[in-house]
């Protein structure tokens, strides 16, 4: 099992390797096999997860270790996806540095199959932590779209319009996905919350800034869809829902303690 | 994905600006400025109150920062200590209410008068105001009607008094405890065969030792060097109990287990031979002290045991063996009748005459005592209804809307 998240990791920084190197030659063979390691670190990754899973016999989504396995995931998964629609070679790249990070990250944390506390025990977890990182791969993937489009649309770019459009779509439906997800992820840990203690909301530090990730994005949408920010605007809201939704996972795990500080084991 | 500005809203919404007060009034509280401003500031709030630590006294903030007694009580009269039930707050959410009613009346007015994908979108935005407005409602009802209250009783206790958290509950029936229950997982240094805690005993005066695995039942017959004989019977050994933190009730003198950690493991063992029996404590952490129990019928016992706890096992429990379960099994007693026994634990509460029973906790130092919390909260159909259009609405807003947009796109594409 740690060959497959050893691969996972390996596959990741090559995928870097490849793609910043397409970048630069605009060989196609390096894209191709940049896309192929993203692609071989997601599946390699869909297995760590699967075997685990059996392993432990309940979803692995309990700690730091395994919630980073399951980030990097998702921004894989989520880029390939898109991939499938527009190639944005230098997406790729800095999706695959995300994944890569967000698991070297994972290998310094205990990676020990460890028993639920009872709280944990619930066929909720596997939701409620699924659909949360499912929208934070989303709004990782606006983040770096966000950053893209802030590096290409500085004065002086010769960057196509077409360009320029094609990123502000990507990043307003990559945040559409993740707050669909978010949203999700926040009614399903509400619905556990009232199950496990008899309340479905009680301003833990957790709660509270996801709610406060949920303002900001939901502030993006309707700026987005209702008064038209389009570009430069749009993708600073979105830098700072990113960190909003960084402070959501790691601040309060490491800085607030709550409900939710068995996130940080 | 097509994009709804606010003037076409308002066209299509006949929200034109109002003359008179009330107008404008209504005209700032449906304007999306105005809205996405109340949102902002209700995250401002919600930054605060994660920053500064909530609902403690005003003496506790002192005591952790004591030269800050002028900016705590100003704090504290701002609401800051408790953000999330001060005036403020509350007002601002009030705020947001309105602005949503006015907002969903204006998406209402646009939906019926537009059509296709468009329709569609400004639909599911609808049914998202709309939920919203659900969940505001079930909060305010929850903080009108809801009850809640803890329950702390030992086994064999039945009440139906609770103290509340605003004011006592009364239950229209009893709940008595009949059982609590501890789980712990199994570690491998607990349970694994070779991790077994053992008895020595030898004969006195004698170096050589039987190894007795300490297990309930378990036991050995050990024979004198010379063999057995009327004056030196063989004696056999058996542990009747095991306790892991023994201690002598005061009360009824009887020996008990004040917890499951190991802080004083000791074992009862029945030594019989020769028509007698004799019990007596062998403590692990006092190998010398050897304690009778009731009289040496038979004489001294000419055996001398040593109670080893496996160095590994105690290491796993002083850890603390990770907890799996705690569960508590109540009757629910109607009229004098048993009418319902349940186990509640955490994760699956116990619902009953408009009341629902949750494990909470229970203490470490008495393990036949348990602490259940007690809800009574009619919110919770309105806010999981609430929860579920909140899901109907926004996909139909990003999914069903974007797709339908997508088909109108390639349709004009073939077309063109």
């Amino acid at each position: 099992m740690t060959s497959l998240f050893n691969f996972g990791v390996a596959a990741y920084w090559g995928a870097l390797v490849c793609l910043v190197l397409y970048m630069m030659a605009r060989r196609r063979f390096l894209d191709v096999t940049g896309i192929g390691l993203i692609l071989a670190g997601g599946i390699a990754q869909t297995a760590y997860i699967a075997l685990r899973w059996v392993q432990a016999g309940r979803a692995p989504f309990s700690n730091m270790f395994e919630s980073l396995v399951l980030f990097a995931w998702s921004v894989a998964i989520i880029y390939l996806v898109i991939r499938m629609r527009r190639n944005i070679p230098w997406l790729g790249a800095a999706a695959a540095a995300f994944s890569g990070i967000a698991l070297s990250h994972a290998s310094t944390y205990e990676s020990v199959i460890k028993p639920l506390v009872p709280a944990l025990q619930s066929n909720w977890l596997t939701f409620h932590v699924m659909t949360c990182f499912l929208g934070y791969g989303g709004f990782a993937i606006s983040f770096l779209v966000a950053l893209g489009f802030l590096v290409v649309n500085r004065p002086g770019s010769r960057v196509s319009q077409d360009t320029r459009e094609s990123l502000d779509e990507v990043m307003t439906r990559t945040i559409s996905f993740g707050f669909l997800f978010l949203t999700l992820g926040i009614l399903t840990g509400a619905v556990w919350a009232n199950s496990a203690w008899g309340t479905y909301w009680s301003w833990d530090p957790k709660e509270t800034w996801s709610l406060i990730t949920w303002c900001v994005y939901a502030i993006f949408l309707h700026c987005r869809f209702m008064r038209g920010w389009r570009g430069t605007r749009a993708a600073w809201i979105s830098i700072v829902g990113f960190l909003s939704v960084l402070f959501t996972y790691f601040g309060v795990n490491f800085v607030l303690s709550g409900l939710h500080s068995y996130g940080s084991m | 994905m097509t994009e709804l500005n606010d003037n076409q809203i308002e066209v299509n919404g006949a929200m034109k600006r109002a003359s008179g007060w009330g107008g404008t009034i209504l005209y700032y509280l449906a304007s999306l400025r105005f809205a996405l401003g109340v949102v902002f500031l209700i995250a401002l709030a919600c930054i605060t109150g994660t920053l500064i630590p909530q609902g403690s006294q005003v003496e506790q903030y002192l005591e952790r920062h004591p030269g800050g007694q002028g900016w705590i009580k100003v704090a504290d009269t701002l609401g800051f200590t408790h953000v999330f039930y001060s005036w403020w707050f509350i007002a601002l959410l009030f705020l947001l209410a309105t602005s949503l009613v006015v907002c969903t009346q204006r998406r209402f007015m646009t939906m019926i008068q537009t059509t296709g994908a468009v329709r569609v979108r400004v639909a599911g935005s609808f049914i998202s105001h709309v939920s919203l407005l659900l969940i505001f409602a079930g909060g305010v009802v929850r903080a009108v009607w809801s009850e809640k209250g803890v329950i702390g009783f030992r086994e064999g206790e039945a009440v139906s008094h609770i103290s509340g958290s605003d004011q006592p509950m009364h239950l229209p029936f009893e709940i008595r405890l009949d059982k609590f229950e501890l789980e712990h997982y199994a570690t491998p240094s607990a349970s694994g065969k070779g991790q077994m805690d053992l008895l020595l005993a030898r004969w006195t005066g004698s170096r050589e030792e039987t190894a007795i695995p300490v297990e309930l039942q378990a036991g050995d017959t050990l024979i004198p060097a010379g063999g057995a004989s009327p004056e030196s019977p063989a004696l056999h050994v058996t542990v009747e109990r095991i306790l892991p933190d023994f201690i002598v009730d005061t009360g009824t003198g009887e020996a008990r287990s004040r917890s499951e950690q190991p802080n004083n493991p000791a074992i009862q063992l029945a030594v019989s031979g020769g028509g007698h029996t004799n019990r007596m404590w062998v403590f692990a952490r006092f190998p010398d002290m050897t304690t009778p129990v009731g009289g040496q019928d038979g004489g001294p016992v000419p055996l001398q045991f040593r109670y080893i706890v496996n160095p590994a096992r105690m290491a796993a429990a002083v850890e603390g063996a990770p907890i799996k379960a705690y569960k508590s099994t109540v009757e629910i007693i109607e009229g004098g009748k048993s009418v319902l026994t349940n186990t509640i634990a955490v994760n699956s509460p116990l619902a009953y005459g408009g009341f629902t029973f949750y494990q909470l906790s229970y203490n470490p130092e008495d393990l036949h005592w348990t602490l259940l919390q007690v809800v009574r909260d009619p919110s919770v159909p309105i806010v999981y209804g609430g929860f579920l259009l909140m899901m109907i609405g926004l996909t139909i807003v990003f999914c069903v809307g974007p797709y339908l947009d997508d088909q109108r796109k390639k349709r004009s594409g073939a077309v063109s």
